[in-house]
């Protein structure tokens, strides 16, 4: 297919632009290696487990904590929600994603009994002792998509819409019955309560995104085990495929109160997993989010933040992932809890470099960048199927557009902070 | 003169259409007065399509309307006026870009019947499903 | 020979050395160093404190026509002194690299060292001081010629010349003060006996004050230094500095200031004023500097202006600040420059520029960066560490009779605030280069002198009367005079030098 390519389009001049003809061939942003593949597939099982957590704390929190004044127990999640099966893996599931089952990930609910430690304790001391899964870092990321307000244009409207203030207004005055003190401030205060609710909307939103990704990460996984990914374009078709098959999956936001479920997002409000939950989350959690405090100090004055939001490049594809073990930066909290479930064979890979075991954390880290590297460009892809071309169309102005897209794509990426040609070599790690 | 949902039905090669608009419970709309321009993909593209996002798509009344309402714009739109333009905006909201004139090109599809009129609008065929974004 | 055994056990070791194989070296190395070191502490709980005469002391004729004999004793500082010897010579073997070259040579000649430096410390007699004084260039300059970095062989010629000098001075003074002073032989209770003019005394000690100047260094005879301790590798470059600089500041308190206390008084305020000057001078090069080693350098011969201001004093508190400043800037620099070598070893750089947010929990060097900081810590007097007490003695002291040159002083160590500051906000903050930060890992070796070093330094900030007790009765016979009774002026020194007898 690359010899068609370069005999109908001159090469591409952009600084990129070997990615570019990589991704032209049908290829990732990422170099096709088996060692790339193997980290890529070992990561994306390392957070795969955690993100069976945090999509059903997030639900969790979205649909049962909702308003709770002092919610100091958000992360003690109900057995119910650790038992609620996955709308894509199990036996009940409609369109299965992975083989496994729909509960909670067996190695997840190991750990949320011993913890890192390996000792069974009550869990408000696994908890009090930071020994689980860092839902802090969810909840940053989800602050990230609520922030970004310019990337989720249709979401948003809705969350001011009549039909939204109604339904929350309705759930509000339910959820308080009786507590005559809260319903005064809620009179005096609506929009306080509204932008919780709002922000609460936000974490079923992301909930209902990562439910998708969780098993999609675990089937790539067992695949790999199989011996059936060859290349890392294979894995990338894998996510292109799982992004297309799950794209129209409603993004809704309901709330239980009592036996009684108020509908603040119905399903038929229309939101899309694609449109509503995916592409904000790209936008917001891999190129944006915000600057983590602690690592860096910045001089706003100074230009050092840029002055649009839409500027900000803090994601994880420009991220300097060696302040990673600083405390408390969602980075360090996203590794820390994917480093209790690394496969073997990435625990052996990590102990033959750097300083093997004692920087893992920056290992993975990095594994981590690449990988996201990797579904960024299972994302363009996607988007140059849906709104672009085939790859192999004959028609040259096509494929000037499709050229166009990945090289638009690819310009994101020029800034200095962007590790896309680090990730070119395997001695970044 | 029949109705947009008329023509689609009556005509073969529209059948995955027909039975979208009406799992998204369109029918009536499509039937109302209008005057709407519809893009119709006919079977073969929404062949394309993964099989998977067909199916998940018809369990979802609702996000499929969107995708659906995304091929109609309102008002008469015949080629010959839509030569004069480079972008509608649809009944979903978002904007269709037209990026060719000569042949028809509705955003990343390519117009392979034109013109087709009905009772209350338009119809264009077209070989792809568009999509939003 | 509770004495002898303090200079022989090292020397023992040494042999021992030649009986191993080279990779046993540095553990036999290890035991010759750290047996002398048990033997110092065993010397603490024995020691009177409360006698103010030289306990344990051993004689023996050598040379009687040279007035040489073999004399030994310990005072409270003498036994602080050899605690520090032993004790950085341990550190030092630790720090050494383990797949240095010729290591059985190298740890030999570590311990010759050592062992002769523990005997001037304890030397009863000039002219058995001035032996060990000068011996002890030798295997430093070997140990600086092989072992050492860029330049060595210029550094090692340097210091040689420059020590040689200095030695020559003070031999010019010790003569004197056996000819004058009219002694039977060198030991220092005959040389302390004498009955030397005011003018003679003066005279005297301008050969002795320049000669251990060098070996201190003052400015501006500090030149061989920062060359010296550049090239001299990592344990070679702590015995120097946290010893070897002690040296000096031993040798005027001993022969200065106790033997020649009218003529002290008289030099006294020049000492202080080329102290202050020293202090002030050294760091503001210390700020200029862009190699990590050099910065430290001159940071070590800022704070031995200290040390001469609180001698020059000369009263009880500022003596005491002055003795428990020599071994706080041992301890400390010791801590340097270990630090600065493990940061070379790993990073392969010494210069600021290289060097960035080394503090990187996980990537960086976030052990050796924390030892920095409170190493500068330390150095720049922060209260509850060592330095802060020795200092603070030293100025509360020496206000009463040197105000200006205490003040001046007192600026010095805002200054050592700067230049370490500038120091730790280039190497350790900042934001780890992404590019070159593949560093290697910090074995616990590397780490354990900093340990060690770090309890002591926290240990007697937060105690320093562990550190102060032992010197006391040192200082009581000392201090013999107030020099500030004495008002001598410019006019007077000048009178005196032409041999105006009328004071």
């Amino acid at each position: 297919m690359s010899t068609t390519i370069t005999a109908t389009l001159p090469p591409s001049s952009h600084v990129h632009a070997d990615v570019i003809h990589r991704l032209e061939a049908g290829g990732s942003m990422l170099p096709d290696t088996p060692e790339n593949l193997m980290q890529v597939i070992g990561i994306y099982k390392a957070y795969a487990v955690p993100m069976d957590f945090y999509w059903r704390d997030l639900l969790y929190i979205a649909e049962r904590v909702f308003l709770k004044p002092l919610p100091l127990f958000k992360y003690f999640i109900s057995k119910e929600y650790l038992d609620r099966h996955n709308t894509y893996s199990g036996d009940q599931s409609p369109l299965r994603v992975w083989r496994g089952g729909g509960e909670a990930h067996p190695e997840l609910l190991e750990f949320m009994a011993k913890g890192e430690s390996g000792r069974k304790r009550p869990r408000l001391l696994h908890h009090l002792g930071h020994d689980r899964i860092n839902m802090e870092f969810a909840e940053a990321c989800m602050r990230a998509m609520f922030w970004h307000v310019d990337i989720n244009p249709k979401f948003n409207a809705y969350l001011y819409s009549d039909a939204y203030k109604a339904a929350a207004d309705k759930a509000i005055k339910a959820y308080f019955k009786g507590n005559w003190a809260v319903l005064g401030l809620y009179k005096l205060f609506p929009d306080m309560f509204m932008e919780q609710v709002r922000q609460l909307s936000y974490y079923a939103n992301l909930g209902l995104f990562w439910e998708v990704m969780a098993p999609v990460f675990f089937e790539m996984s067992d695949i790999y085990d199989e011996g059936g990914f060859a290349t890392v374009s294979d894995a990338m078709d894998f996510l292109v495929n799982g992004i297309f098959a799950v794209a129209g999956r409603p993004i809704y936001h309901h709330v239980y109160i009592g036996d009684e479920c108020f509908e603040i997002i119905p399903k038929s409000a229309g939101m899309t997993w694609l449109y509503e939950a995916a592409l904000p989350y790209v936008e917001a959690v891999f190129y944006r989010t915000t600057p983590f405090r602690g690592t860096k100090s910045y001089d706003a004055q100074a230009q050092q933040v840029p002055g649009e939001q839409s500027d900000f490049h803090y994601g994880i594809l420009y991220a300097d992932v060696f302040p990673v073990g600083s405390a408390g930066i969602p980075p360090t909290l996203l590794m820390q809890d994917m480093l209790h479930f690394l496969p073997p064979y990435l625990q052996e890979y990590y102990q033959e470099y750097c300083r093997g075991e004692d920087d893992q954390l920056i290992q993975l880290g990095i594994t981590f960048q690449r990988s996201m590297y990797n579904v960024t460009s299972a994302v363009i892809q996607a988007l140059r199927a849906a709104l672009y071309y085939p790859l192999d169309d004959p028609n040259p102005q096509h494929r000037q557009a499709n050229r166009r897209f990945f090289e638009e794509q690819m310009d994101r990426l020029t800034r200095s902070e962007a590790r896309l040609q680090d990730i070119q070599t395997a001695d970044y790690r | 003169m029949a109705t947009i949902v008329d023509i689609a039905v009556n005509n073969p090669g529209f059948e995955t259409l027909v039975a979208a608009v009406k799992a998204a419970n369109l029918v009536e709309t499509l039937q109302g007065e209008g005057p709407f321009t519809v893009f119709a993909p006919n079977d073969d593209a929404f062949a394309k399509l993964p099989p998977n996002t067909v199916n998940n798509l018809v369990q979802n009344p609702p996000q499929l309307g969107r995708i659906l309402c995304y091929h109609v714009v309102s008002g008469r739109w015949d080629s010959a006026s839509l030569a004069q333009l480079s972008e509608l905006t649809s009944v979903e909201g978002s904007p269709i870009p037209i990026r060719s004139h000569e042949p028809l090109e509705i955003k990343n599809a390519s117009v392979i019947a034109a013109d087709i009129e009905a009772s209350n609008g338009i119809i264009h065929v077209i070989d792809n499903v568009i999509l939003m974004g | 020979m509770m004495l002898t055994l303090l200079m022989g056990l090292p020397l023992l070791g040494a042999l021992a050395l030649l009986l191993f194989p080279p990779a046993k070296a540095k553990l036999v190395a290890l035991w010759g160093a750290g047996i002398p070191l048990l033997w110092t502490l065993w010397l603490f709980s024995q020691f009177d404190i409360s006698n103010s005469q030289f306990q344990w002391s051993e004689a023996g004729a050598w040379l009687p026509v040279l007035g040489l004999n073999y004399e030994l004793g310990m005072d409270g500082l003498g036994l602080l002194m050899v605690a520090l010897n032993t004790l950085l010579t341990w550190i030092a073997i630790y720090s050494a690299r383990s797949e240095i070259e010729r290591p059985r040579l190298f740890y030999s000649l570590m311990l010759i060292t050592s062992s002769v430096i523990s005997g001037s410390f304890i030397a009863q007699n000039f002219l058995l001081f001035f032996l060990f004084y000068e011996a002890c260039l030798i295997p430093l300059y070997l140990l600086i010629n092989i072992w050492g970095g860029e330049k060595r062989s210029y550094a090692a010629t340097k210091f040689l010349i420059y020590t040689a000098i200095s030695g020559a001075l003070i031999l010019i003074s010790g003569f004197g003060l056996l000819w004058l002073g009219g002694a039977e032989d060198f030991s220092y209770a005959a040389l302390a006996d004498n009955s030397l003019s005011l003018k003679w005394q003066v005279l005297l000690l301008v050969p002795l004050a320049i000669g251990f100047g060098i070996k201190v260094p003052m400015v501006p005879l500090h030149t061989w230094l920062p060359d010296t301790y550049v090239a001299a590798s990592t344990p070679v470059a702590i015995l120097l500095g946290g010893v070897l600089a002690k040296l000096g500041t031993y040798g005027l308190l001993r022969f200065g200031l106790s033997l020649l206390p009218d003529g002290w008084a008289v030099v006294a305020p020049w000492i202080a004023t080329w102290a202050a000057i020293t202090i002030i001078y050294c760091a503001f090069l210390a700020i200029v500097q862009q190699d990590l080693k050099r910065m430290v350098a001159y940071s070590s011969v800022s704070h031995m202006g200290y040390v001469l201001l609180g001698s020059a004093a000369g009263n009880n508190l500022s003596l005491s600040g002055c003795i428990a400043q020599m071994m706080a800037h041992g301890l400390v620099l010791a801590i340097l420059f270990h630090l600065v070598g493990v940061i070379e070893a790993k990073v392969g750089s010494r210069d600021l520029d290289q060097l960035n947010g080394l503090m990187n929990p996980v990537r960086g060097l976030p052990f050796v960066s924390a030892m920095l900081v409170l190493g500068a810590m330390a150095s720049a007097g922060i209260p509850g560490l060592v330095n802060f007490a020795a200092e603070f003695a030293v100025f509360q002291g020496s206000y009463r009779v040197f105000p200006l040159q205490t003040l001046v002083g007192i600026v010095g160590t805002g200054l050592t605030a700067v230049y370490f500051v500038i120091l730790l906000n280039r190497t350790c903050f900042g934001r780890l280069d992404s590019k070159r930060a593949y560093f290697p890992k910090v074995s616990f070796n590397e780490k354990a002198p900093a340990l060690v070093l770090a309890v002591l330094i926290v240990v007697l900030g937060v105690q320093p009367n562990w550190l102060m007790r032992w010197s006391e009765p040192t200082e009581v016979k000392t201090v013999v005079i107030v020099p500030g009774e004495h008002n001598v002026s410019l006019r007077d020194i000048g009178g005196l030098l032409l041999g105006d007898s009328s004071l």
